[in-house]
């Protein structure tokens, strides 16, 4: 009887042989890049939950049958979609379509030319409203690296009793330092404006620094101008209203915790988009009754701006698969901005300026709050984006991501530095980035 | 005479043994895997940090230009790289100092016997094998801003007052000691696993030869105890030094480097810097600040690992 052993030669031949089998096919069968019958998207989860659904479960289902290809949705979480966009690029692969939430000037070298785009939406649906476009093209290459279907309001949010007790409405900077004083002193509420390395912080600080009459860079976009008298007495009455108002939470935020913060009913006062009080309608309908929008606040020479809360804007990668059918996408949706902009309940506003028929009318009829939602008809006249008054460029990005903003009026809130060294610091980090992006 | 032919006929049936029975080609090749697996996965992306960090590389840049250390200088003329490096230094060694201690007294309570030991242990080591993010986000909840139950049983129990709310991410003492505390939380598993693997090594005469001569329990652990757990001691500090240094899964999730960059290490800057920035070069080239202090770790670790296997 023969000696049957599973000896080590036997081993190794044996795994020598299935490793072959398993790694022949994908050695010598080539891959073809043949166009896709599935169209992949890549975007934000929203924060008004019913625009997700109508996107998701209505919109698009209805145009892939209509077009003959599957719209696959994937979404991704507020604070993950830059490290997802990276990854993409770096391994040349990922969706058709990605949406980011702020424009990323730094791809244009990987991404699809949306000029064409850009051109047929404002013949079909108006002009790019003003700062959706100098958000998303670069002067010096004439490309649009990006086409926005959407940008955000900003409004603040108050609670209309507790200002009213005070007898005083957040008009002005000055009148919210003041209001919030008052509101912290009699009834111990606490202002919610975060100093936090997030979005809603980078917009916030934005929306003051402009109503100073402080600038990120000149016109050019070449110049870094935050040094400057301006910003230090912005910085200044940040620094009072943290101290007076405020407690260290606004440290520590993400871009949700003002939400919770205001509709858990603990503060008095936010600068956010409209799903704040959304939220609260739904969740606390008696205090959302409470609650009322503002136009942004002026500064001291009564300018009032306000940042783009979001700026929506897809690009088409380079390596995608289905460019055209992604270009289309974007056209026919920027076509249904009348049902996207119901869907949102409000929040995104079209970028395209006929995209949305009798935006002020639909404002008006809300069937929850009304008069509050018909301030933000105006809205876009008092809002900006970053790297206002020049176009947001690959630098204005890595300022905005890196969060050397928000992190010039932390060190004076926490009392590191004073504001004319925490504004030079500022200024000495962005020439640094700007030298690196400008060579 | 009659070797000659014998020694002829083995050296010749050594010729002819087949390649893989032969010590001299199977060696190298059951290395080879190990060899790749180190090439590719550590090998490849060192160089290539090394590549970046001298270069003008951006997030989508087709071309690298060489700019040679300039990347280096931009990170050290930047306040905020200097105040990451010294974070990363407390960090790292605040929480291997407190994951050696701890996890010292949890070796020492797994070696007795008590009621629940199995529960006990496996409460211990959950920490380790629950996702690193998973347990982070948990902690973030647990230490929010707004509804931390960290702070309602501080104020329940009375040990802080009743107005008194911790705001764990937004004091710069507090969010360092959070971070420092969640990191001992996910590392303690580990270094007291390998403590405890040390201290069932020390035979139990020795213990009691020591106990009979009058030495309390003070005595025998400083004078006993930790000696003979030195070498694993050095092993589970110097684990834990690395994977303290390149973490930054816990400051990402816990406070992004916040309040005002109090807690932000190189590894995060790193990340904020190349990936979220998107300046590829920079972000290299901070993330290879780490490289020097990692080498020394590693010759240390084998310098030990080599005492350990010649003693």
């Amino acid at each position: 009887m023969g000696e049957s052993r599973f000896t080590r030669r036997t081993f190794l031949k044996t795994a020598g042989v299935a490793a072959a089998a398993v790694a022949t096919p994908t050695i010598f069968v080539p891959t073809a890049r043949a166009k896709s019958d599935t169209l992949k998207i890549g975007q934000w989860t929203h924060f008004v939950p019913a625009f997700d659904e109508w996107f998701d479960k209505k919109y698009c289902p209805e145009w892939g049958q209509k077009n003959g290809v599957k719209v696959v949705v994937d979404h991704i979480s507020v604070n993950d979609l830059r490290a997802r966009a990276a990854a993409e690029v770096s391994a040349k692969k990922g969706h058709d379509l990605f949406g980011f939430l702020d424009p990323p000037p730094a791809y244009e070298n990987v991404v699809v030319p949306m000029n064409e785009v850009v051109s047929e939406c404002e013949k079909k649906y108006g002009k790019l409203v003003n700062l959706a476009q100098r958000a998303t093209y670069n002067p010096k290459t004439k490309k649009y690296f990006a086409v926005s279907d959407n940008w955000v309001p900003d409004p603040l949010h108050y609670r209309k009793d507790v200002w009213g007790e005070i007898g005083m409405k957040p008009d002005t900077w000055e009148h919210i330092r003041e209001g919030s004083k008052k509101i912290k002193d009699k009834n111990g509420m606490p202002a919610g404006f975060g100093i936090s390395q997030e979005l809603d912080t980078n917009m916030m600080v934005r929306a003051l620094l402009w109503s100073f009459g402080a600038q990120e860079q000149d016109e050019s976009s070449t110049k870094v101008m935050i040094n400057s008298k301006a910003t230090v007495e912005a910085i200044r009455l940040m620094t009072a209203i943290y101290k007076e108002s405020e407690t260290a939470e606004v440290f520590t935020w993400d871009p949700s915790s003002n939400n919770r913060f205001f509709v858990s009913g603990k503060g008095h006062i936010i600068q956010n988009a409209i799903s704040a009080i959304r939220t609260l309608e739904k969740q606390n309908p008696e205090l959302a009754k409470k609650a009322g929008l503002a136009l942004p606040a002026a500064g001291p020479g009564g300018k009032r701006m306000a940042s783009e809360h979001l700026l929506h804007c897809y690009v088409v990668w380079q390596f995608g698969e289905n460019p055209e059918m992604a270009k289309k996408f974007i056209v026919d949706l920027i076509g249904s901005y009348n049902d996207a902009f119901l869907a949102s309940e409000f929040y995104n506003f079209p970028s395209f300026s006929k995209s949305v028929s009798d935006l002020k009318g639909k404002l008006a009829a809300d069937k929850v709050n009304p008069e509050e939602y018909a301030i933000l008809g105006d809205f876009e006249k008092y809002s900006a984006y970053p790297g206002y008054p020049g176009y947001t460029t690959a630098a204005i990005d890595e300022c905005f991501n890196t969060f050397v903003l928000p992190d010039m009026f932390a060190r004076v809130a926490k009392g590191e530095m004073s504001a004319e060294d925490s504004a030079k610091q500022a200024d000495a980090d962005m020439k640094r980035i700007f030298a690196k992006w400008n060579k | 005479m009659r070797e000659a032919p014998l020694s002829g006929a083995s050296s010749r049936s050594r010729s002819k043994r087949p390649l893989l029975d032969r010590e001299s080609f199977l060696g190298p090749l059951m290395i080879l895997p190990a060899v790749l697996y180190v090439a590719a996965l550590v090998g490849f992306p060192f160089v290539l940090s090394i590549y970046l960090a001298l270069s003008d590389a951006k997030i989508a840049s087709n071309t690298y230009g060489f700019v040679g250390l300039d990347n280096v200088r931009g990170a050290l003329e930047s306040p905020t790289f200097r105040k990451s490096l010294g974070n990363t230094f407390i960090f790292t060694l605040v929480s291997q100092a407190l994951v050696l201690v701890l996890g010292k007294i949890l070796a020492t309570c797994l070696t007795k016997r008590f009621w629940g030991k199995s529960i006990f242990r496996f409460l211990i080591l959950l920490p380790w094998v629950a996702p690193i993010s998973l347990g982070t986000i948990g902690w973030k909840w647990m230490l929010d801003s707004l509804y931390s139950p960290v702070n309602w049983v501080l104020q329940a129990t009375h040990l802080v007052g009743k107005n008194t709310w911790p705001m764990w991410f937004g004091e710069k003492d507090l969010a360092m000691a959070a971070v420092i505390a969640v990191h001992v939380w996910r590392l303690l598993p580990f270094a007291t696993v390998i403590i405890l693997a040390g201290l069932t090594s020390i035979p139990k005469e020795v213990d009691e030869a020591a106990e009979v001569d009058g030495a309390g329990f003070w005595s025998r652990e400083f004078y006993i105890v930790l000696p003979l757990l030195r070498p694993i001691l050095t092993v589970a500090g110097l684990f834990g030094i690395i994977f303290a240094f390149t973490d930054m899964t816990v400051i990402y999730v816990l406070t992004r480097g916040g309040p005002a960059q109090a807690t932000q290490v190189l590894s995060s800057l790193a990340f904020f810097t190349g990936i979220l920035g998107g300046d590829l070069a920079g972000g290299a080239a901070i993330s290879l600040f780490l490289f020097p202090v990692l080498v020394v770790v590693a010759i240390v670790m084998l310098m030990v690992a080599r005492r350990t296997e010649v003693a």
